[in-house]
């Protein structure tokens, strides 16, 4: 049974949630502010971290940063309506994606599922009923076995969502991916408008491949498309 | 306190005082001036002189030459000079005062000792023809009104009061309406929206009614941001306090549902649909509130506007399609211009959504987007029913949140009056203003033009 850590300081909230999810068939456990989600996130070994922004002691961003250095588990940011900006900035610190509160329950678990399915296969080596091979291109190397993404002859770290839009993007190297087909192949649900979550991950993966030896950009931007690998 | 009251008292008084001491001393002066020249030697001295002029202006134009040199003493001299031919009538027709004409006797016929002394000066102008004028200076015809009617004498000093006259009073009227000026700007300015504008620090250190009125208008715009900043601030803390009962009720609803299982009460739908409803105004709110405290839109990109236009016009086609209206886009230009998207979006789509909720069941919504004529670059994005318009006195009100036209109306259809102020705050970010008006055979028009 997946286990999820959910961080939210409204307690009545997470003990319905807890009730919710458990029906879905996920354990819960809760942490009331930053510093506790912190602990138990360093402590436990969870499927998923869900992050309220909005928490006392320490913030979702704080906890979100501190996790991210130590582990790759799929967290999921709850920003507050209105403040879309929240969703930015969590997705460039490396959630995996985020959910506007209030949220309506269906939603949350769909993400979550979607989440837990990408991490998954990432964990267990198993990329579907695709064999697993090794995709090179030029100094970037992916082994869709292992998940692992080696550029430059140095293993880079990667969250799976991050690691499944690039995988996306090089099985259509050299080609534009629509943002649409990104967003189903990658992140398992439709565009829907104006959501930044794609630019943030491709931004956050232009950063951690950094450039091509010749100094270009590995994935460029076609303005009101999609993204393409470019391949020499 | 009334330093304004003493500076105009003041101002005007001394003007005043000084302007009547100008007359008197310029009066005075000319007085005194006539007086020296009932003193002999100098009225021979200023005879001779004339009887020179008038000889000189003899031996350049003749008899013409001797009226006009008259006429231009009798206009500048304070003490005519009558010109007198031997029967005593005088060259330019002017009346002859019998003391003169005594004079001119005695010139003519002397008797005595003394009087052949006199007549040794003889003011005589000669012409060609040998006829003789006589020069004698005429003291009855000295009066005020004569005085007045001489321009070099009052001239001089009419001229210094006026110019000191103009300049004080100009420097006046400039003191005293520069900072009526200011304040009036700034009170246009206030109303326009800008809610940081203040008087007294540009007034400096001036210290008057004026100042005081400014003062007063700075608190007053102070209090009215404090208020205005302080129900909005209330509204967006109100909508941030709302979520988090809202995100449980969800989640109660949520767990309402997996309990119902397969046959869940029709009462869950009608709940989740008021809490849709509810989640939906929140959502309007929070983005009103966020674009009240904005002062430019955020991420500014390359916006294919005729794009938004016809996707927004797609996606409302469905809602008009419910109530039997079609949505008609007449006109498109390409345009590309620097801004939000989602904005744009979120004001085009409110408008537009708008026009398909009141336009009359069965009719059509028309929408055009044109080059702005006043702006080059600009773009106009029109969007017209044909519905029932709105009161002419509500046409500005509309775009103000919860502002409703017609109530019950607008309750049926479901809208909070919110959609319109977020799509007129979306648009005033971008530099660009909207505006609504009733066509003449009914329906409004709402209008929107985006500067390039």
């Amino acid at each position: 049974m997946p286990h999820i850590l959910l961080a939210d300081d409204d307690i009545e909230l997470c003990e319905m949630l807890k009730e919710y999810l458990a029906a879905e068939g996920f354990t819960l456990a809760t942490a009331h502010d930053g510093e506790t989600a912190l602990l138990k996130a360093q402590a436990g070994a969870f499927d998923l971290i869900i992050l309220d922004v909005m928490m006392p002691r320490k913030n979702g961003f704080d906890v979100l940063r501190e996790v991210r250095a130590h582990t790759a588990t799929p967290v999921l940011m709850l920003t507050a309506r209105g403040e879309d900006v929240d969703s930015i900035v969590g997705l460039e610190l490396g959630a995996d994606d985020y959910l506007a509160k209030p949220c309506n329950p269906r939603v949350l678990v769909a993400r979550i599922r979607a989440l837990l399915r990408r991490a998954e296969t990432h964990l267990s080596g198993r990329s579907g009923s695709k064999a697993a091979e090794a995709l090179l291109f030029g100094d970037l190397q992916i082994h869709t076995g292992t998940r692992t993404v080696v550029c430059r002859g140095k293993t880079i770290a990667m969250t799976s969502t991050e690691y499944c839009v690039l995988e996306a993007l090089l099985r259509d190297a050299g080609r534009v991916v629509s943002k649409a087909n990104l967003s189903e192949r990658a992140l398992d649900r439709k565009l829907a408008p104006y959501d930044r979550s794609l630019d943030m991950h491709v931004s956050n993966l232009r950063k951690k491949l950094g450039p091509r030896p010749d100094g270009q950009d590995r994935i460029v931007t076609v303005r009101g498309i999609g993204y393409q690998y470019v391949v020499v | 306190m009334h330093r304004l009251f003493w500076k105009i008292f003041l101002s005007f008084w001394v003007v005043l005082v000084l302007f009547t001491a100008a007359i008197i001393f310029a009066a005075s002066q000319y007085l005194e001036q006539i007086k020296a020249q009932r003193d002999a030697s100098v009225r021979y001295e200023t005879l001779n002189r004339q009887v020179a002029e008038a000889q000189a202006a003899i031996e350049r134009s003749g008899i013409e030459g001797l009226k006009s040199w008259a006429r231009e003493v009798d206009r500048e001299e304070m003490v005519p000079v009558l010109v007198l031919n031997a029967d005593g009538k005088d060259l330019l027709g002017r009346e002859v005062p019998p003391r003169a004409l005594e004079r001119l006797q005695r010139h003519l016929k002397p008797q005595s000792p003394s009087e052949q002394l006199v007549s040794k000066i003889r003011p005589v102008a000669r012409l060609g023809d040998g006829s003789e004028y006589w020069l004698t200076h005429d003291f009855q015809s000295v009066t005020l009104g004569r005085f007045l009617q001489r321009p070099r004498v009052i001239a001089a000093p009419l001229m210094v009061g006026v110019l000191i006259g103009a300049l004080v009073c100009l420097l006046l009227a400039r003191y005293l309406t520069a900072p009526i000026e200011r304040l009036r700007r700034a009170t246009e300015a206030y109303a326009a929206g800008d809610l940081n504008q203040r008087v007294g620090p540009s007034l400096g250190k001036r210290r008057d009614e004026i100042v005081d009125l400014a003062t007063a208008f700075d608190r007053m715009a102070e209090r009215l941001s404090a208020l205005m900043l302080s129900q909005k601030q209330l509204l967006r803390d109100v909508s941030h306090e709302l979520r988090s009962p809202l995100s449980r009720l969800q989640v109660a609803l949520g767990l309402a549902r997996q309990r119902a299982g397969a046959n869940p009460a029709p009462e869950l739908d009608r709940i989740e649909r008021e809490i849709e409803r509810l989640d939906e105004l929140i959502a309007q709110l929070l983005s009103l509130a966020r674009l009240e405290s904005d002062t430019q839109p955020p991420a500014p990109e390359p916006v294919d506007l005729s794009e938004l236009l016809q996707t927004v016009v797609s996606d409302a086609a469905l809602e008009a399609q419910a109530r039997h209206c079609t949505l008609h886009l007449e006109q498109r230009v390409p345009a590309m211009i620097q801004g939000n998207a989602q904005l744009l979006h979120s004001a085009l789509e409110n408008v537009v959504r708008n026009a398909v909720k009141y336009t009359a069941e069965g009719t059509a919504v028309t929408l055009a987007m044109t080059r702005d004529p006043e702006r080059s670059g600009g773009l106009v994005i029109s969007v017209r029913d044909h519905g029932p318009g709105v009161p002419e006195e509500m046409l500005t009100r509309l775009f103000e949140p919860f502002v409703r036209v017609g109530d019950a109306r607008d309750r049926m259809s479901g809208g909070y009056g919110l959609g319109l102020a977020i799509a007129e705050r979306a648009v005033r970010l971008h530099g660009g203003d909207i505006g609504a008006r009733n066509e003449p055979e009914g329906g409004l028009n709402i209008t929107i033009r985006l500067p390039a």
